[in-house]
């Protein structure tokens, strides 16, 4: 493995984190309203949510090109009032995971939640918890082993991604290569042994991260 | 009598249906001659009863694919280095190569940009933040743009920008939808969009040499229908046909 | 204190909680059969549910009122509640459940000190362990400590002992009359059990079907039912048709079939009746008695003899059905069996006439 392969794996990883980060709060906000309450289109968003994981990637990939680009509607803004551009750089990559990944933690999360008995929440604000120290003191604690599941499984599926990143980003060279895009570029360039190579070590991570989480839930059905 | 007239029914249509001179031809081809080569096609399928199907992408993957045994009857390639690899490994007719097409480079802009480059150094100013080019690791447009480039000495300084893209057509696009500042690309690719303007022409002597070589793939099914279409492709009606697109033919 | 429960209006499955009363002694008890909406009601004070029409005020403090679109929160009510499957939080270890409701700014702003509650409760020892270690009574007080060291106003608690066996409802009654005396504190109390609702309450509401059939003191409403069906829900085990013949010095003479009872005269001057006779008051004898003061001497034949537990309830057939619950040894040294004559003494006052 030359340094430059290792950058790639580990600007891979930093990135796959980080969004796992970014789409925490939301997806968490999200799970939440889908598991506790109900409202008229409450299917469509549901729907909506499970889009990424149904649809092609690169169909994906091509709804955030035109969404971000500097002629859409949230890439225009930003490229014009915040002289901000997000297609073709490390940004474009965020994303792309992020959109991809959130299904998974969001459906992860939501089940977890949906787990939670409702009357510890209910005894909790008797006791004087409002909303926020209810979730974060009961309901979260609770929920933990399957969110944290469904973290390491929105990272694992970060690693992998490539239609929608090759989208958005391409596969600029120290700026936007993530393991998969090199992978591709290897076999289009006829370096299989380097592509190999690269193939072995995203095996391994998603090997690690898929197993971590499965460990996580069967713990979790153990202590109960 | 009725399981007789059933079989022969069958027979004509099956007969009907196939043209027993009709070939089927799969020719693939560089990413630049879409266009042109389409409007070849359309016109010698109506004369001789054969059918060409194309593969249109970047020489390098295509090549590629014909070395990992794909149905290719034709190569039409955009560098001679492609095709040199192909015969290198034996997979092209050299008897059937030939070098017939010539483009040049230009640099383009979206037709609302008002970037003003007037030279190859004018890319390096911190107004063009990104150019994106056809893969210059192997795609022969990113290749060429690369030798122009490095023998302006700019390469240095224009490397950081380059958003490298999986073919010359794809460079293109990245150029239209304005989330680049400028591209490289074929004189011919800038002639068929309308989104785009030249900004400026990379002069003959700048540029290296670009050869658009064709040749028969050897392990083609169909070699003299194929070899029918490649005469036909060096003939002046399609050469007409080429220069009205902008190529430039080599004698 | 005084809970004001006012054009409470819930559409429950099958039928609707509808409540409308006044609550001001110290500790009352919801009772009524499973299923009728008494966990929804307490849900109601609560705040953790929203009905479509109530207004609910405690002391001074209007919690509810649907038609000015006013709604206090659940967790600024001041209101502790141990559900019926106590909802101790997993997660945290016992200490920490206790802690949970306790305000913060020290022992100044809490009604009842953390050390008074664990001495009423006894439950110093079960302090440092886990949830998961305790056994039903220990998590029973648990829960009840911790809702007190919420400093509520109004303590409501859905069917305490519901799920503890004989022994160990024995073991907890003394600590809820003890939260009782002690703290002073309102408690609103689900059952569905005769005794619980004897042991703690001064007060009972009876609630069928989601309506409210009686309510005043305990004794008042399991001896005096307002009606037939209350009768029923109090545990009142013979209930017939009957009609008034003849009433005469405070007395009135009840026809049943072709048997008579002595009873005191209704206040109400209805001739037809349901007369309700409770089991313990039916005393079975085998001769004929005379120099006794019961007035109503019945001749039955025994019908069924069934034991539960300690007692026998024997249903004889006295020219209607009725009911009498003895001890076993009595059941034994009189030697009771199917089919043989018997006499049944029920006094006077013991019988109570409901209005048909």
């Amino acid at each position: 493995m030359t340094s430059e392969e290792w950058q790639i794996v580990w600007f891979t990883a930093w990135v796959s984190a980080l969004s796992t980060l970014v789409i925490l709060p939301f997806g968490l906000a999200l799970a939440w309203e889908l598991a506790r309450r109900d409202w008229p289109g409450k299917s469509i968003v549901e729907t909506f949510v499970s889009l990424p994981l149904v649809m092609p990637p690169v169909a994906t990939g091509l709804i955030l090109l035109k969404l971000f680009g500097r002629r859409g509607t949230i890439g225009g803004f930003l490229h014009g009032r915040l002289n901000f551009d997000v297609i073709f750089t490390w940004r474009a990559v965020l994303l792309a995971l992020s959109v991809m990944s959130l299904p998974l933690l969001v459906r992860s999360a939501r089940v977890a939640f949906e787990e939670v008995n409702p009357r510890l929440e209910q005894i909790a604000r008797t006791l004087g918890a409002g909303n926020w120290r209810v979730f974060f003191t009961i309901t979260v604690p609770l929920a933990a082993r399957g969110i944290i599941a469904g973290m390491i499984l929105a990272f694992a599926r970060a690693l992998g991604e490539f239609g929608a990143t090759i989208m958005v980003a391409g596969n600029i060279h120290g700026k936007t290569s993530t393991l998969s895009l090199t992978i591709f570029q290897d076999v289009q360039l006829g370096q299989d042994t380097n592509a190999f190579r690269l193939l072995g070590v995203s095996v391994v991570l998603a090997f690690a991260a898929v197993w971590f989480s499965e460990f996580l839930l069967r713990r979790k059905i153990k202590t109960r | 009598m009725k399981a007789f007239f059933c079989l022969l029914t069958l027979a004509f249509i099956t007969l009907a249906s196939v043209n027993i001179r009709a070939a089927e031809i799969t020719v693939f081809a560089a990413a630049s001659l879409t266009d042109s080569l389409k409007e070849i096609a359309a016109g010698y399928e109506k004369t001789s009863g054969d059918k060409i199907t194309f593969n249109f992408g970047a020489s390098s993957t295509l090549a590629r694919q014909i070395d990992a045994g794909a149905p290719a009857d034709i190569f039409f390639s955009a560098d001679e280095a492609q095709m040199d690899g192909l015969a290198k490994k034996d997979l092209i007719d050299p008897a059937t190569r030939k070098s017939r097409l010539g483009n040049m480079l230009v640099v383009v802009i979206a037709t609302d940009s008002t970037l003003q480059i007037n030279s190859a150094s004018d890319l390096t100013n911190a107004a063009v933040k990104q150019i994106a080019l056809a893969d210059p690791k192997a795609v022969p447009a990113g290749v060429y743009a690369k030798a122009w480039l490095t023998q302006q000495q700019l390469w240095p300084a224009i490397e950081p920008k380059v958003v490298p893209t999986e073919n010359v057509r794809g460079a293109l696009a990245a150029v239209e939808s304005g989330n680049v500042e400028a591209g490289v690309v074929y004189k011919t690719d800038a002639g068929i969009s309308k989104k785009v303007k030249v900004a400026y022409e990379v002069s003959a002597k700048d540029a290296p040499d670009i050869s658009y070589p064709m040749a028969l793939v050897k392990e083609s099914k169909q070699p003299d229908a194929a070899k029918d279409f490649l005469n036909y492709l060096d003939s002046q009606e399609a050469g007409d046909i080429f220069k009205k697109f902008g190529f430039i033919l080599r004698d | 204190m005084s809970l004001l429960l006012k054009n409470i209006s819930l559409p429950l499955e099958p039928f609707t909680l509808g409540v409308d009363v006044e609550i001001h002694s110290l500790v009352t008890a919801v009772f009524g059969p499973s299923g009728a909406g008494k966990t929804s009601l307490l849900d109601l004070i609560a705040g953790l549910r929203r009905a479509q029409s109530a207004f609910i005020q405690l002391d001074d403090r209007v919690l509810t009122d649907t038609t000015a679109g006013f709604f206090v929160p659940t967790h600024q009510r001041g209101i502790g509640y141990v559900p019926q499957d106590l909802a101790l939080f997993p997660h945290l270890s016992v200490h920490q459940n206790l802690l949970y409701g306790c305000k913060s700014g020290g022992a100044a702003n809490t009604l009842f000190s953390f050390d008074h509650v664990i001495q009423v409760l006894e439950i110093q020892p079960l302090i440092s362990r886990g949830v998961s270690e305790l056994s039903g009574g220990e998590k029973q007080r648990v829960a009840l400590a911790r809702a007190l060291l919420a400093s509520p106003r109004l303590l409501l608690l859905d069917e305490p002992l519901a799920s503890l066996d004989a022994p160990l409802k024995a073991k907890i009654i003394p600590y809820l009359t003890r939260i009782r005396d002690e703290f002073q504190i309102p408690i609103l109390c689900v059952t569905h059990d005769r005794l619980e609702a004897l042991a703690l309450a001064d007060d009972i509401v009876l609630l069928v079907g989601g309506q409210v059939l009686q309510t005043g003191p305990v004794l008042e409403v399991f001896n005096r039912p307002a009606s037939a069906d209350v009768a029923k829900f109090v545990g009142v085990e013979t209930i017939q048709p009957g009609t008034v013949t003849i009433v005469s010095d405070g007395l009135a003479k009840v026809s049943i079939n072709n048997a008579t009872l002595t009873t005191i005269a209704p206040e109400t001057a209805a001739c037809d009746v349901f007369v309700c006779i409770r089991g313990e008051e039916v005393i079975l004898q085998r001769d004929a008695a005379t120099g006794s003061s019961v007035r109503n001497h019945l001749p039955a034949r025994i019908v069924a003899l069934r034991p539960e537990g300690a007692l026998v309830r024997v249903e004889l057939d006295a020219g209607f059905p009725l009911f009498a619950l003895v001890t076993r040894p009595a059941c034994v040294e009189l030697a009771l069996r199917e089919g043989e004559s018997i006499i049944a003494l029920i006094k006077t006052p013991a019988i109570h006439l409901v209005p048909r």
